[in-house]
């Protein structure tokens, strides 16, 4: 196990594209991290930079308290799983997780063992040793009936973890995990979700996830690294980037349905404009902000409750409502403006009826109109 | 609406492809059925000649002759048709006389009369000496009658019974010689009575000159009986046995071969064999090259830096010389069998030979132009003209028992034995005289055999193509009830009926055809019910008697084992190189790739050059790296050609790894990157790499080139066709080239379609032994 620190690295092709920008993340031992973000973000090649695969190009990584920047992958004691699994489809499914443990011997104990004559019993306490490492890792994923299979012989799941199996069995200081379960449909993705958790806690690994899925993201990372355009927006657990999202974009990207944004004014007397729509800001929450500056405000769907006419911040017509048992998301559009609103169900509001909302300010964040779109701090 | 349009366009396809097939066997039916088209008050004559060392010069000479017969016979219509040299001549020959339409008048050379009198393919043509459409000036009379007789054959025997063509040229043999070296060396110029001590003599003066060699001699089967004749010996006896103990034959022959072997520049050594032996003389570092006929003469008339002439055939204890001969023949199948004689008459008459000696390439056979101012003409080399006329009295056509192998075998043999040095005299007089006495007590050279029963195997094969069609129509009907499915398949039968036809008539039939002629003999210069049903006798003489044939599948075995191999390797090799990405790699990629889309034969040119033993880059190369080591590197070709001529045709092949590369880079480019990605994080090295991943990933790909290259390899023949001929002996005849020399060289189309099929037994067998001992090693499983 071991501390993986990322030192403003960064990557640029030959093509001069710009890849990963001065990212530093401190990953400690034993921490679930997952690096999240749109595709293009930069998250993948971060991940092939701590892996080996990918050279990089300044900044520095360390594994453990080793400098890792020219060591090769196979050198970097590190295990990795593979959006598409990667197994050997030559391979039996023994022989995929016993691969990397036959690499692992050294010719020069080899041949010290062969001069002391020991040869054949070091073999057969090596061969042991190996085949008790796979029946181990083989029975924390349940893959003991399906040793001598083929991989294509198994289904999506099954090789899903016999990846993970090929990992595990070679107990690594670092695994990192490259969108490991975007081939999986949206149940087994569940399944795996929940055992890739309870492997984490069972082995108590550093692990290194890439997804694009925020709620796979939120699930999963003891904390989150946020990523756009090659630079780490956020990084922090997944309440945090919940709860006070550095910008816009972070905003947007965490929670579904995806936070509501108005773009408008601040008037006189605290009051926020956007066309039609007037909301009365609290006082002093936002302390910074002056008449006539212009904002977005940001509410999430689930801040924002049916009302009566009298009290209503926004009124409109409901487009879509999408029963989802539990609860119920309705988009509410009124001239240029939409509203995403979570409201409890049994409402009886069906598509074309009017609906007014109130949002609960107290959860509900502004963000300067500018290039960085940050959130304005409040009191 | 749309659903008539479609209707009507399939309609117009089908009347369009029924015109179209329609159209082109129309075109066919219409040349048979109205031979003359319109013109048919004409009659049509079809000629066929080669150019050979006369070149364009020859093509002038018959189309100009043609002309003026023409004009004076306004009856006869010529055809003329000129395949190229006499070795695409008589491939024509042959297919035009099995196809039943050969020409009406061809050239014939004398060495080819026995082969083509004794198949019944020639009109005698004695009665007609007299008959009234004679040219006037044609008078046998008046020709050498030792051109006459080549020409006369009956019972196995030149020289006597019926003439089957009328000599149009001829030559007598001797050598030519460098003026300039001979007076350098102080030797006098051959008389024209010199001995063969003279000869010897005169070469090794020469040969000791700085850089100069004595004499190119060359081996062919009948200048060496000429040369036997001199010392009054034959290889033949009268009852064409081989002569193996006659001490004389045994002398001169070993005499001959110590010149060369036991002398140092007395006559060119066999390392430096080029493919012409006559050019080396152009090169003026030879005393003398022979023994040659008249046909050198264009050649050597390009020589400007030195002064030429030529001396016959030296004597040894008689005068004794050989004669070659082309005659005008006349096919026994013509329609028109007088205005046929009007033309042989014609163009072998006076007039023609007289225009055509004047321009030096040909000696004419009527002794009284030969004689005139036409022919013998001191002012251009060669000065010595009458010394092609006067041995004529004591010269012969070299006669040879109507089978043309046994020349070629003794061509092989002496080869060896005088020339590379691999056999003593006598080793090679007792092979030529075991496989003779072999081939000629075979059953197969029996004249008693039954005829094939075409008729009734026809039926056999027309019954069974009945009752396989009427079984898949049944099956066709009990499978597949539903209409509109088979509306379907019969669109589908119809939109693929051409191919379907083109491979019954042009793929199927003759497979078939060649499978039922490998149990005849028969000669493919006939028409098929010549064909003699011989049952298995074909399959075993390969078996029990054909050393070559075994030496073949050697040859050709060797080059597999190690062409194949060393070929993959170097393929993947270079797919592994090609698939690094670097800037420019497709231009490697191309330049890797281009030798395969060179052709065959320019490539073997260039490549005997390569291999050449004294001056070829190959030897070039190894010298220095062989030297330091006490060693020498091989002279591929000739002298170890037994060890290192189907090696250095596996050399050779891997000029030709590209094709095989472009699909290793395919197979290559195939494989997912993240298993090698896998795979370096399961600390495997490079090797490992490739060994893990790389191998059982492209392994479908491997199997796929390493089948298509076995099969390749035992197909070998324009290389070895064009480098080596085979030679020497049969260290370089590959299967496929000896087949080739059975069906056209020695007229033995049954007994090479029988290895036809044994090659496909063999292949299939091969391949077999591939796949099976290659299942656990080949995973599909990365295809999918």
């Amino acid at each position: 196990m071991a501390q993986v620190r990322l030192e403003s690295i960064g990557k640029t092709y030959p093509g001069g594209v710009r890849a990963v920008d001065g990212v530093s993340i401190l990953i400690e031992d034993g921490e679930f991290i997952v690096l999240v973000g749109p595709s293009g973000c930069g998250k993948s090649t971060t991940l092939r930079m701590i892996a080996g695969l990918e050279a990089i190009t300044d900044g520095e990584i360390r594994i453990g308290d080793r400098r890792v920047n020219d060591v090769a992958a196979r050198d970097r004691d590190i295990a990795m799983v593979f959006q598409d699994y990667a197994l050997y489809p030559h391979m039996t499914v023994g022989r995929n997780l016993s691969f990397g443990l036959l690499r692992r011997r050294q010719y020069s104990s080899r041949l010290r063992s062969l001069l002391s004559g020991s040869y054949r019993a070091n073999r057969r306490k090596e061969t042991g040793a190996i085949s008790d490492r796979v029946a181990r890792a083989a029975d924390v994923l349940g893959l003991g009936d399906l040793l001598d299979r083929h991989p294509r012989e198994l289904s999506g799941g099954q090789r899903q973890r016999v990846a993970l199996g090929r990992a595990i069995v070679r107990d690594p200081s670092v695994f990192l995990l490259d969108e490991p379960l975007s081939n999986l449909d949206a149940k087994l993705r569940g399944e795996m979700r929940t055992e890739l958790r309870r492997l984490h806690r069972q082995l108590g690994a550093t692990m290194v996830h890439v997804t694009h899925d925020q709620e796979e993201a939120m699930t999963l990372g003891d904390r989150l690294v946020v990523m756009k355009d090659g630079i780490v927006q956020q990084c922090g657990p997944p309440v945090e980037l919940y709860r006070e999202p550095v910008n816009r974009f972070v905003a947007s990207f965490i929670g579904t349905p995806e936070m509501n944004f108005l773009e408008g004014v601040i008037e006189e007397g605290g009051v926020f404009t956007s066309g039609s729509v007037r909301i009365e800001l609290p006082k002093g929450r936002w302390p910074s902000v002056s008449v006539g500056q212009q904002v977005t405000l940001g509410v999430r769907p689930e801040h924002l409750e049916r009302v009566a006419d009298s009290d209503a911040m926004f009124t409109g017509e409901a487009e879509v409502v999408e029963q989802l048992g539990d609860r119920t998301d309705v988009i509410l559009v009124n001239g240029n403006h939409r509203m995403t609103a979570r409201i409890a169900s049994g409402s009886g509001l069906r598509e074309g009826d009017s609906a007014s909302l109130r949002a609960d300010l107290s959860q509900a964040h502004l963000f300067a109109v500018d290039d960085g779109e940050n959130r304005i701090a409040t009191k | 609406m749309v659903e008539s349009t479609a209707r009507w366009g399939r309609v117009a396809l089908v009347v369009v492809s029924l015109a179209l097939v329609a159209w082109a066997f129309a075109r066919v039916a219409i040349r048979e059925v109205f031979p003359s088209g319109q013109d048919s008050n004409r009659t049509e004559l079809v000629v066929m000649h080669w150019s050979g060392a006369g070149g364009p010069a020859e093509d002038a000479i018959v189309d100009r002759a043609l002309a003026r017969f023409e004009e004076a016979h306004p009856g006869i219509r010529v055809t003329r048709l000129n395949p190229g040299d006499a070795g695409s001549f008589y491939t024509k020959l042959q297919t035009m006389m099995a196809a039943g339409s050969p020409p009406d008048v061809f050239y014939l050379g004398a060495e080819r009369l026995s082969s083509y009198a004794d198949a019944g393919l020639l009109l005698p043509l004695d009665d007609r000496l007299q008959s009234p459409g004679t040219a006037a000036d044609f008078d046998l009379d008046s020709f050498y009658p030792a051109t006459v007789d080549a020409f006369r054959f009956d019972d196995g025997r030149v020289g006597q019974g019926p003439l089957w063509g009328i000599p149009k040229d001829f030559t007598t043999v001797g050598f030519y010689y460098n003026r300039d070296l001979l007076r350098e060396a102080g030797v006098p110029e051959p008389a024209s009575d010199w001995t063969w001590d003279d000869f010897i003599e005169s070469a090794r003066a020469v040969g000791r000159l700085p850089g100069c060699t004595g004499a190119e001699f060359v081996t062919w089967p009948s200048m060496i009986r000429a040369v036997l004749w001199t010392n009054g010996v034959d290889l033949l006896d009268e009852n064409d046995e081989i002569v193996v103990d006659d001490p004389g034959v045994v002398e001169v022959l070993e005499r001959l071969g110590s010149w060369r072997h036991d002398e140092d520049n007395t006559l060119t050594s066999g390392r430096s064999e080029t493919a012409n032996p006559a050019s080396r003389f152009l090169g003026g570092k030879l005393g003398f090259a022979g023994p040659f006929g008249r046909w050198v003469v264009p050649n050597y008339r390009s020589i400007t830096d030195f002064e030429w002439d030529y001396a016959p055939l030296p004597r040894g204890t008689e005068s004794a010389n050989m004669i070659a001969t082309v005659a005008w023949g006349i096919s026994a199948r013509t329609d028109h069998r007088d205005e046929a004689w009007q033309l042989v008459s014609w163009l072998t008459g006076a007039t023609t030979q007289a225009e055509q000696a004047s321009l030096g390439l040909a000696i004419p056979t009527n002794q009284v132009v030969a004689e005139g101012e036409s022919f013998v003409d001191p002012g251009t080399p060669p000065s010595r003209d009458r010394d092609f006329l006067d041995p004529v009295a004591v010269s012969r056509v070299v006669p040879w028992p109507p089978n043309p192998a046994l020349e070629g075998t003794v061509a092989k043999r002496l080869d060896q034995a005088l020339r590379t040095g691999d056999l003593t005299v006598p080793e090679a007089l007792q092979q030529i005289r075991n496989w003779w006495d072999v081939e000629r007590s075979s059953p197969l050279a029996s004249r008693s055999l039954p005829a094939m029963p075409w008729a009734w195997i026809t039926g056999v094969f027309l019954v069974g193509l009945v009752i396989a069609l009427a079984l898949g129509w049944w099956m066709l009907r009990r499978t597949r009830p539903d209409p509109a499915t088979v509306r379907e398949e019969r669109s589908g039968w119809l939109l693929v009926s051409p191919w379907v036809i083109g491979f019954v008539l042009f793929m199927a039939v003759p497979i078939l055809l060649s499978l039922a002629l490998s149990l005849t003999t028969w000669s493919g210069i006939t028409t098929l019910d010549e064909a003699r049903f011989v049952g298995g006798g074909n399959y075993e003489h390969l078996l029990a008697h054909d050393d070559v044939f075994w030496q073949s599948l050697k040859v050709t075995g060797v080059y597999a084992l190690l062409a194949v191999p060393i070929g993959q390797a170097l393929a993947l090799l270079g797919a592994l190189l090609m698939n690094v990405k670097i800037r420019g790699v497709s231009l490697f990629r191309a330049a890797w790739y281009l030798p395969s889309i060179l052709a065959g034969v320019g490539m073997a040119v260039l490549f005997r050059w390569v291999f050449n033993a004294e001056n070829g880059m190959m030897n070039v190369i190894l010298e220095p790296a062989l030297s330091p080591l006490g060693l020498e590197p091989p002279d591929w070709f000739v002298q170890d050609a037994e060890i290192f001529g189907a090696p250095a045709f596996a050399i050779m092949s891997l000029w030709l790894v590209g094709g095989s590369m472009m699909i290793y880079l395919a197979g290559l480019q195939n494989v997912p990157r993240s298993l090698y990605e896998a795979a370096e994080i399961d600390r495997a090295g490079p090797l490992r790499r490739f060994f893990s991943v790389t191998i059982p990933m492209i392994s479908p790909v491997i199997l796929f080139n390493v089948i298509m290259s076995l099969i390749g390899s035992f197909q070998v023949f324009t290389q070895a066709f064009v480098m080596t001929g085979g030679g020497p002996g049969d260290h370089t005849r590959f299967y496929v080239l000896y087949l080739y020399n059975q069906a056209f060289d020695y007229y033995e189309m049954g007994y090479a379609s029988a290895m036809a099929w044994l090659l496909l037994l063999i292949i299939l067998g091969l391949t077999m032994l591939t796949l099976r001992g290659s299942a656990r090693m080949v995973h599909y499983e990365g295809l999918r």
